[in-house]
């Protein structure tokens, strides 16, 4: 017998990923089977009738509850747990403390009311543009985390903030760091020298990360977005990161991480590099150019620093010459790098669009990813991406599924990229995959190369 | 731009936000919730709109830096295009057929007043045959409280902008109770009317001719600052205004200058009119900033809520006027409620009223208690507006300026509708007024000139 | 020397809570240690200082709020300070600092000493004197008169003397009242000048001045002062300083204006802000002496 809790409660927003996280907080209460609980839009209702939720007519302003559980008592509970969920969610709504007045509503209000020097706007793509202009207009830099931004709108931000002398980072920009703190998804770094200027959120966290390792910090990692060295958008993001970075007394060396550019983009950045009292170390991810380890490398020698032995733990696999080689990686330019450096195999980026509506970036829920795992054979390559705002212990759900599949004989390599000071600890996540039978490599091209030579590819 | 301490504003998923609290990064976040149903394609293109930035200052500009003064009083046949047989009324259009009853009992009260009719049922065949025609006041530079009923022989406040040289007029205020303006229409509403087109416009005109123009900008600011929000409260205007003209009045009247004080003093709301007409004058040099998306007219005639926008020229968009909620006079009660009525939201249009409901702790108990939710309605109109008034200042906010220039895509983001503070007429004609309270416009009105907009 | 100003309060927090903050990379030798125990020295409305058993510096860490002055040993809680008083238990190490059952985790780290950039001699002979301006018109006094220690000090620096500067280094350590006496945080002024801004306008001879300060504060400040004291002279040894000093020294390079800066460094504690801006202006002007020495030898 399930008996099921079904309501709609109008007027009431949450964002995704925290509705996400109450959905799994209430999965997983005992006798708990199915709960979805999400704002009304077209796509979670549907999701919410697939698995049998009678939904009443709503719409996508409205927060819909759908609760499934196999008793009474359990069901209470969930809707209890419910409860203490937006209880919590609600006291974590204000900003830092307690305030008695009522929070500001949009972004310019919110600039117009406190003293800030950025805005994070992470609100669904299609509401970002407002958010990210009100920083703008209020003088402010801006990171825009959300995606799904339309070009013309990313050029009309890019160009409003020339005019102002602010930068854009993103649209669609995973991680950033400014001032040492950390924005989105990005990992505690120690401070120092070294700035970045990325158009790849999880290449900036594998090259700062390697540099932390090696005992450089950075003093700022500026993300400008995918699209900025489009021929459309100009890199006018790039430029203005350049600028400022060369600005900035603490940058002794500026790291760049690119996409392949727009030709005509390309020169007027290459130019712009010229003009640069500060050194510049590109990395340019093509085929054939290097790679995001080596990019770190060069920076260390820049430094003037010795470049280490990249923190590895390997575990005795065997070398499987007919096997398939499958990459399943949550960050895109790690996929992209690992597969042109394997130079087979089948790669499957988790965080594209395709693999995202309707659920969280896999470095924050990774179900989709490890039902993918358990079907793996031969050898398997994967990321597992650490620092703020990714899954507090990725291991704890990775390694029983690592473990699964080395005992059905499939090898498993993973790429870990953090740092030791992150909240999930680098070494307590090493420890954990290696123990279930992983070979663990920090540097990304490191373990690509081992997963080729285990079934006997390698360069 | 990467100097010192990082402060963020944070918009968004709250688990970003809870990590920059984890990094002790000082933060402030945003109360984001999902635009009005059905704007997020129109809101993407105004927002995108390249005019909208400086369309917007400038027409903002315009707004607060009019300077209202009251030049005149004279008869409504001899300044506006009002033949006989014509009568203006609030909001947007409308006709007999869809007017409510205190908008009808005021047409009648009108077509008596102008000897069209003898009696209401005379009036009431009149009105119903067509062969009165009827307008909105707003568009003819005019404004009127609640039925807004403007005939030829009523007397106007005159008032000109001395900064952009525009126009706009407001009728006399008749005082509380059963009165023309809340539908009544009984003889004695009628003999009032004929006193003041007799003697009270006369008298005024003769004495503002003897005292010169009154600067209304600086009257209005100073009533703020004495606990007037110029809407539902004007009684610190109303007292300014007779310490400053009534030596005139004695002066050019001395045989009426005591009845005339005595109807000045007996109605607390004596200024409102002077004041709407100061809102309309000032509103009105804000309009037709192709790409402008502030807002330039709110207005109700008793059945439809219309609002008119700068970058949308004179068209109207309107919803169903809702009932305001509030306090009631004697035995009245909801039930005896009229929608929403009257041309009196150009205060809070022009930034008072609803707006500046902080500056009016004498009141708070029409927006449902005590001074904390007062301050509460202010706070929340600047998240509509786009500017703070440079003159109107409320002291209890530390002499901010009050929230100025309505903006619809601002209300589409927020979902935060205009406050508006408002006298409630009584639902049957001629009953006049039963209460005040507060009103809530209806979303579509802002939101179907939102779509507008986006198409222009 | 004040110990708590905090009644104690009986009910303690619950168990187990968890924090989370920003640490200066001054901390992170003895945060990355394994974790060592510690005491509570002292609690103040926005600032609870731990001290570690130990005889490597730093020695103490400062748990503080977000408004309190971020001391460059400090812990930034994102959270309120844990109810606590002086005498209570307390960790550090494994990356945390526990006090009671509250168990602190590092989110961030921040330099206590972040570069200037380059600044011209030029422009420091420009600045100056507005700094010592803007001293003099603030009715904020450092604790010491100008007495003959500061002024060896200060002139022994200026001179490049290695003999009067070291002299007048150990007569200041510990000199005055309080939890940082005046002659510390005038030291400390002056020992983050010669560091900083000689590194920023180039003048090796500041910096290796404050090497040898530095290694005289290092070999006996603990034995001559509070422990508190001690920590925060280390730092300074190492260019390190209070972000509102450290904002007095992005004044005096051009990255933000030097009054308000200045301004809010003198309203810090008692008389430690105008201690402090003492020893920056006194090692600010060493360096333009040293420097233009240097120049005219040459």
């Amino acid at each position: 017998m399930t008996t099921d809790l079904v309501e709609v409660r109008a007027g009431v927003y949450h964002d995704s990923v925290s509705l996400m996280r109450i959905s799994q907080a209430l999965s997983s209460r005992p006798g708990v089977t199915v709960a979805v609980v999400a704002m009304a839009t077209e796509l979670n209702l549907g999701l919410a009738r697939e698995v049998g939720f009678s939904v009443p007519e709503t719409g996508p302003s409205d927060l819909l509850v759908a609760i499934r559980a196999d008793s009474d008592a359990a069901l209470k509970d969930g809707a209890e747990e419910l409860e203490r969920q937006f209880a919590a969610l609600a006291r974590g709504a204000g900003p830092g403390g307690a305030r008695t007045e009522s929070p500001p509503r949009t972004t310019r209000s919110a600039a117009r009311a406190w003293d800030a020097s950025l805005a994070l706007v992470s609100v669904p793509g299609e509401h970002a543009f407002a958010e990210a202009m009100d920083a703008i207009d209020a003088g402010l830099s801006v990171m825009i985390f959300s995606d799904n931004i339309p070009v013309e709108q990313e050029v009309l931000l890019k160009e409003r903030a020339n005019e102002r002398g602010v930068l854009v980072m993103g649209p669609d920009c995973g991680t950033a760091v400014v001032g040492g703190a950390g924005l989105g998804f990005a990992n505690v770094l120690r401070p120092g020298r070294v700035g970045v200027v990325a158009a790849s959120g999880t290449g900036a966290q594998q090259v700062t990360c390697l540099l932390d390792h090696a005992g450089a910090g950075v003093s700022h990692v500026l993300g400008v977005g995918g699209r900025d060295l489009s021929a459309a958008v100009g890199g006018r993001s790039t430029l203005t990161a350049l600028a400022a970075l060369d600005a900035d007394p603490a940058t002794e060396l500026i790291v760049l991480i690119s996409k392949p550019p727009a030709p005509e983009v390309a020169e007027v950045v290459r130019r712009a590099v010229e003009g640069l009292a500060t050194p510049v170390v590109t990395a340019l991810l093509v085929p054939g150019q290097g790679d995001l380890t080596s990019a770190a490398e060069s920076a260390l020698l820049a430094l003037g620093l010795p470049v280490p032995e990249w923190p590895t733990w390997t575990v005795p696999q065997p070398v499987t010459p007919c096997a398939g080689l499958s990459g399943l990686y949550s960050g895109g330019t790690l996929c992209t790098e690992a597969r042109i450096i394997a130079g087979s195999g089948a790669f499957t980026d988790f965080g594209d669009d395709e693999y995202t509506r309707g659920r969280a970036h896999p470095m924050i829920d990774p179900t989709l990813r490890l039902e993918a795992l358990g079907r793996a054979s031969g050898v398997v390559l994967l990321d597992v991406v650490l620092g703020h705002a990714a899954e507090p212990d990725p291991s704890a759900r990775l390694a029983p599924a690592v473990r699964e599949a080395c005992e059905r004989g499939t090898a498993v390599v993973v790429a870990l990229v953090g740092t030791e000071s992150d909240p999930q600890g680098l070494r307590r996540q090493a420890d954990a995959l290696v123990a279930a039978g992983a070979s663990v490599f920090t540097s990304n091209a490191a373990a690509a190369r081992h997963a080729a030579s285990l079934i006997g590819s390698a360069l | 731009m990467l100097d010192g301490e990082p402060r963020v504003i944070t918009a968004g998923a709250a688990v970003l936000a809870e990590a920059l609290d984890q990094q002790a990064v000082p933060r402030l976040g945003v109360d984001w919730r999902p635009p009005l149903p059905g704007t997020s394609q129109a809101l993407a293109k105004v927002l995108a709109d390249p005019r909208r930035r400086s369309a917007n200052e400038v027409a903002v500009g315009r707004l607060l830096s009019a300077r209202p003064q009251l030049v005149g009083v004279r008869p409504a046949r001899e300044v506006l295009d009002l033949p006989a047989r014509t009568f203006f009324h609030a909001g947007p259009p409308i006709d007999w057929e869809r007017a409510s009853g205190p908008m009808r009992g005021a047409l009648i009260g009108a077509a008596i007043l102008e000897g069209l009719a003898s009696d209401a049922e005379e009036a009431e065949r009149l009105l119903v045959s067509g062969s009165v025609k009827l307008d909105s006041c707003h568009h003819h530079r005019t404004v009127g409280p609640m039925a807004g009923v403007v005939s030829p022989s009523m007397w106007m406040f005159e008032v000109v902008d001395g900064e952009h040289g525009g126009t706009a007029y407001c009728s006399l205020n008749e005082g509380l109770g059963k009165v023309l303006r809340y539908g009544a229409y009984g003889p004695e509403v009628v003999e009032r009317l004929r006193w003041m087109g007799e003697v009270l416009g006369p008298v005024l005109a003769g004495a503002l001719a003897v005292n010169g123009p009154i600067d209304l900008r600086s009257l209005i600011a100073q009533a703020l600052q004495m606990g007037d929000e110029l809407h539902n409260r004007n009684r610190a205007a109303t007292s300014l205004m007779v310490r400053e003209i009534a030596p005139a009045i004695v002066e050019a009247s001395p045989e009426h200058a005591a009845a005339v004080l005595r109807f000045i003093n007996g109605n607390d709301h004596f200024f409102l009119n002077a004041g709407m007409a100061a809102g309309k004058v000032s509103a009105d040099a804000a309009r037709d900033v192709p790409g402008s998306s502030l807002v330039v007219a709110m207005a109700r005639n008793g059945t439809d809520f219309g609002i008119q926008v700068s970058g949308l020229g004179d068209r109207w968009f309107t919803g169903p006027a809702g009932v305001p909620d509030g306090l009631y006079l004697g035995a009245y009660g909801p039930d005896d409620a009229n929608p929403d009525i009257g041309d009196s939201t150009i205060t809070e249009t022009s930034g008072l009223g609803g707006f500046a409901m902080a500056a009016a702790p004498a009141i708070v108990r029409f927006v449902g208690g005590d001074v904390s939710d007062a301050i509460a309605a202010t706070r929340s109109m600047y998240e509509i507006t786009l500017a703070e008034h440079p003159a109107y200042q409320i002291p209890g906010l530390g002499f901010r300026g009050t929230p100025t220039g309505i903006d619809i895509a601002l209300i589409a983001r927020t979902g935060q509708l205009p406050v508006v503070n408002t006298g409630i007429a009584g639902r049957v004609a001629g009953t006049g007024q039963v209460g005040a309270g507060l009103v809530s416009p209806p979303a579509e009105a802002f939101t179907s000139a939102l779509v507008a907009l986006a198409d222009t | 020397m004040t110990l708590g100003t905090r009644t104690r309060i009986q009910h303690r927090a619950p168990a187990d809570a968890k924090a989370f903050g920003a640490a200066s990379t001054a901390l992170r030798p003895a945060l990355e240690s394994p974790r060592r125990p510690a005491r509570v020295l002292a609690v103040f409305p926005l600032c609870v200082y731990v001290e570690v058993r130990t005889d490597v510096e730093p020695s103490v860490v400062a748990v503080v709020t977000g408004e309190a002055t971020r001391l460059p040993n400090a812990v930034v809680l994102s959270d309120p300070l844990p109810v606590t008083a002086a005498g209570d238990e307390a960790a550090v190490g494994d990356g945390c600092v526990e006090i009671g059952r509250l168990t602190v985790r590092v989110r961030r780290w921040w330099d206590p000493a972040p570069p200037l950039g380059r600044v011209e001699l030029s422009r420091l002979e420009r600045v100056l004197p507005r700094f010592g301006q803007i001293c003099g018109t603030s009715a904020r006094r450092p604790g010491l008169a100008d007495g003959d220690a500061g002024a060896l000090l200060a002139e022994g620096c200026a001179r490049g003397s290695l003999t009067a500067a070291i002299t007048a280094t150990e007569q200041l350590m510990g000199l005055g009242p309080g939890l940082t006496p005046s002659g510390d945080d005038m030291l400390a002024g002056v020992l983050v000048a010669l560091r900083q801004i000689g590194r920023a306008a180039g003048v090796s001879r500041a910096v290796w001045l404050a090497d040898w300060l530095a290694a005289t504060v290092a070999f006996d400040a603990r034995t001559r002062t509070t422990p508190i004291s001690a920590t925060l002279l280390h730092c300074a040894a190492q260019g390190q300083a209070c972000s509102d000093a450290l904002a007095v020294l992005r004044g005096i390079a051009g990255h933000q204006p030097l009054e308000p800066a200045v301004h809010r460094l003198l309203r810090l504690g008692h008389t430690s802000g105008a201690d402090l801006a003492w020893g920056l202006r006194a090692g600010a002007s060493a360096v333009v002496a040293l420097g233009r020495s240097v120049r005219t030898a040459r």
